[in-house]
């Protein structure tokens, strides 16, 4: 088979070094954006932070007791969509075929050009061009595959860059920490160590049968990580498969209005969106999860629809079903999800002609001044923005 | 009890009844046939407790009774014998059937026919004379546009209004609506009721060519019977939507153009459009009608012009292409009219010239276009 050459570029703690560039106050400094309140957890977190041991999804109460002279910030989420729009927009301008993986990562397929330009050249040149245009630092990984090239950007990090050429994988995984492969979280880790596996190295010596009655089917894509086997390929575009929303409250809650305006504001919140996007939903999902962490869900399926009555009838009918123990909630969310592109179907009995006119008349609104321009009475609940 | 027939005769008749059988049965014995034997006749009877049909046949016979016949096993021997006389001996003790062939002999086990579930009776019923092609003909006309949607039994069925000598069938989903009238019947009654999809679906094709048939009907069944064939079904018990009410009055635009021309356009341009929602755009001018409709996850795009006749102001529409693929197919004249008012109301589809005797009007919802 041709040997590929994969790229994968990721932003070096993208939203400190955005907050960095606005205020260069703040560079070298211990620097956490995150949510500040309550139940917020660190968003990213500046190089000077990490020393302290701090890690991205840390709540930031624990940040705080970490080190408590960083400085906390809210963060921009528009402002950081900009960046990284002004990023995505010189790779596409250089790049053949290009995979956006999340707001600061991005994935290239440069297979078959080595030999005109040398990949790795080309590479540093394309590093050397967003770092100078947006000024933000980048690093990269190059190498056979999507996995391996992650990898290798989280060990050149920060701000460097690792070539990892062909036939060489096997060296380079083979030290590294299991730790460091892609969907090794917590749980895995600990078995693993348990079971005395510690590096990669040892990990793939692992017979894969083995693995696969410890793990079940992950098993088997845990030995194939472990042997730095990846066929997946670089898609230019993924159409978004669901649209969701949740929140977590900042002090549980059991008030069943509050609750319900809640529920209301997200499906129409997402009902929204899949009409300014000119799609459907064919299947709603409700999530609950209680002060416990116990977190359960329930969906339904539906025929095709974008209509903010329907929904909310069908997300509040869920949410009565689901919220069966008298205990305190910590999280609701809503998923719409079986989407496809098309027009909401008008039905002859239940869709009055004011309805209609209603439903047009905010969408009207929502487009001019914003999403949260108007809403529904229900849904204003005090205390819970 | 033992008797004979042709096995192509039995064939047709249970096939015509093997059509009231459902699919996953409450009881075990809804599986079978019930034989009954009076008199060289041969009365079959199949039912699902909603609908059942009741066939008979002349048989050679040497005495009377019952028997259950398993109907899958029944069918399946018949379909692969060719035509002759075949003989049913019935064990009247253990409800053991054989059957004898030109080939030879076949076993199967039969059960009580007492355990039979009773068909309802047709007592204290209404009745409706009228032709057979005719009911078949407003069955085809309007079963498409019924709702599979069980959260609404009422428009799952069609709703028969009987007003003297006129019948008017109505059918919806909410999406399109059919009402068909037609004035060639006898009945001394005004009443209304719904008939379920399944019970129409076998009444079409087991409804002869030409033949008188005849409707009785109570509070909780109706009774279709034709020839030597007897279809009962129970009635949907719920409230029928108030369809006039949304049906609009006063639609400014008017279009008026080929039904033909018009469908195959629309098949073509469904071609293009999004398979799960068929959304076709109808761009009306004054004299012209632009058909298109676009796939964005495929990147497929069709645009078609037709000429057209329409007075009124120029609109631009969405509808669903399979709705009004299906009711330009059920219209026979070689012109529609199809009125409209504005993008988010019903359109009204009918033949440009009326038909003596009956009266068709169909309507489809459109979708919310956003712009």
């Amino acid at each position: 088979m041709l040997s590929r050459a994969i790229l994968h570029l990721d932003l070096d703690a993208f939203f400190v070094s955005v907050e960095c560039l606005q205020n260069t106050a703040l560079r070298g400094k211990p620097i956490i954006v995150g949510g500040t309140k309550g139940r917020g957890v660190v968003a990213s977190c500046s190089y000077e932070a990490r020393r302290f041991g701090i890690h991205s999804a840390m709540p930031t109460r624990m940040a705080k007791q970490l080190c408590p002279d960083a400085i906390f910030l809210r963060g921009d989420m528009e402002r950081y969509s900009r960046y990284s729009k002004l990023v995505t927009d010189i790779i596409a301008d250089e790049a053949p075929a290009f995979e956006k993986s999340s707001i600061d990562e991005f994935y290239l397929d440069l297979t078959g050009m080595d030999k005109y330009f040398g990949s790795f050249q080309w590479s540093k040149e394309l590093r050397q061009k967003i770092i100078r245009e947006s000024g933000l630092p980048i690093s990269f990984g190059l190498s056979i595959n999507k996995l391996v090239s992650k990898v290798a950007t989280g060990e050149a990090k920060p701000n460097n860059v690792i070539q990892v050429s062909k036939g060489t994988e096997g060296n380079f995984f083979a030290p590294l920490s299991i730790s460091k492969l892609p969907s090794i979280g917590k749980v895995t880790y600990k078995k693993l160590s348990f079971m005395g596996v510690r590096t990669i190295r040892t990990l793939r010596e692992i017979p894969v049968r083995l693995l696969e009655r410890e793990f079940g089917k992950p098993g088997i894509s845990l030995w194939k990580k472990a042997n730095a086997i990846d066929d997946s390929p670089v898609v230019p575009y993924t159409e978004r498969k669901s649209i969701s929303s949740e929140r977590t409250f900042q002090v549980d809650t059991i008030n069943m209005v509050e609750l319900r305006g809640k529920l209301t504001a997200m499906a129409m919140k997402l009902a929204f969106e899949l009409r300014q996007s000119r799609k459907l939903t064919s299947c709603v999902t409700v999530k609950i999860r209680y002060t416990d962490f116990n977190t359960f869900t329930r969906q339904a399926k539906i025929t095709y629809t974008a209509n903010d009555q329907k929904l909310i009838d069908t997300v509040l009918g869920l949410f009565k079903q689901l919220y069966q123990r008298r205990q305190l909630l910590r999280l609701v969310g809503v998923r719409f999800s079986g989407l496809v592109h098309g027009n909401d179907q008008i039905s002859l009995f239940d869709d009055t002609i004011k309805e209609i006119n209603l439903l047009t008349q905010l969408d009207h609104i929502r487009k001019r001044f914003g999403a949260g321009a108007i809403k529904r009475a229900s849904t204003i609940t005090k205390g819970a923005s | 009890m033992k008797f004979s027939v042709s096995s192509s005769d039995l064939l047709k008749q249970l096939q015509i009844a093997g059509g009231a059988i459902g699919s996953n049965p409450v009881l075990p014995i809804l599986e079978d046939f019930l034989f009954s034997v009076e008199d060289n006749k041969l009365t079959i009877s199949a039912t699902d407790l909603e609908t059942s049909i009741i066939t008979q046949i002349e048989v050679m016979s040497d005495g009377n009774g019952t028997v259950a016949v398993p109907a899958k096993i029944l069918l399946d021997t018949l379909k692969e014998l060719p035509q002759q006389p075949i003989t049913f001996n019935v064990n009247a003790e253990n409800y053991g059937i054989e059957i004898t062939s030109a080939y030879g002999k076949y076993k199967l086990a039969g059960e009580n026919g007492q355990d039979f579930p009773k068909i309802p009776e047709a007592d204290t019923v209404d009745t409706i004379k009228l032709q057979a092609p005719a009911l078949s003909q407003a069955i085809s006309k309007t079963l498409f546009a019924t709702s599979n949607d069980e959260l609404r039994p009422a428009m799952t069925g069609v709703y028969f209004q009987v007003d003297f000598n006129k019948l008017t069938f109505v059918a919806t989903d909410a999406h399109k609506l059919v009402k068909y009238t037609f004035t060639d019947v006898s009945s001394e009654v005004s009443t209304s009721f719904i008939v379920p999809k399944k019970a129409l679906n076998l009444l079409k094709s087991a409804l002869p060519s030409g033949d008188e048939a005849t409707l009785s009907f109570n509070k909780s069944n109706a009774f279709f019977s034709f020839g030597n064939v007897q279809l009962i079904c129970r009635l949907i018990d719920a409230k029928y939507p108030d369809y006039n009410a949304v049906i609009p009055v006063n639609n400014p635009n008017l279009l008026t153009m080929g039904r033909s021309d018009f469908m195959n356009s629309l098949k073509r341009i469904a071609i293009y459009a999004n398979k799960t929602t068929n959304q076709v755009i109808l761009n009306i001018n004054d004299g012209s009608l632009t058909v298109s409709a676009q796939d964005l996850d495929f990147s497929n795009e069709a645009t078609e012009q037709l000429t057209c006749t329409y007075e009124g102001e120029p609109l631009t529409i969405g509808f669903n292409a399979k709705f009004l693929i299906e009711m330009l197919n059920v219209l026979e004249s070689d012109e529609v009219k199809m009125e409209l008012s504005s993008p988010t109301k019903a359109g009204i589809l009918h033949p440009a010239e009326p038909i003596e005797g009956e009266e068709i009007l169909m309507l489809v919802m459109p979708v919310m276009l956003s712009n």
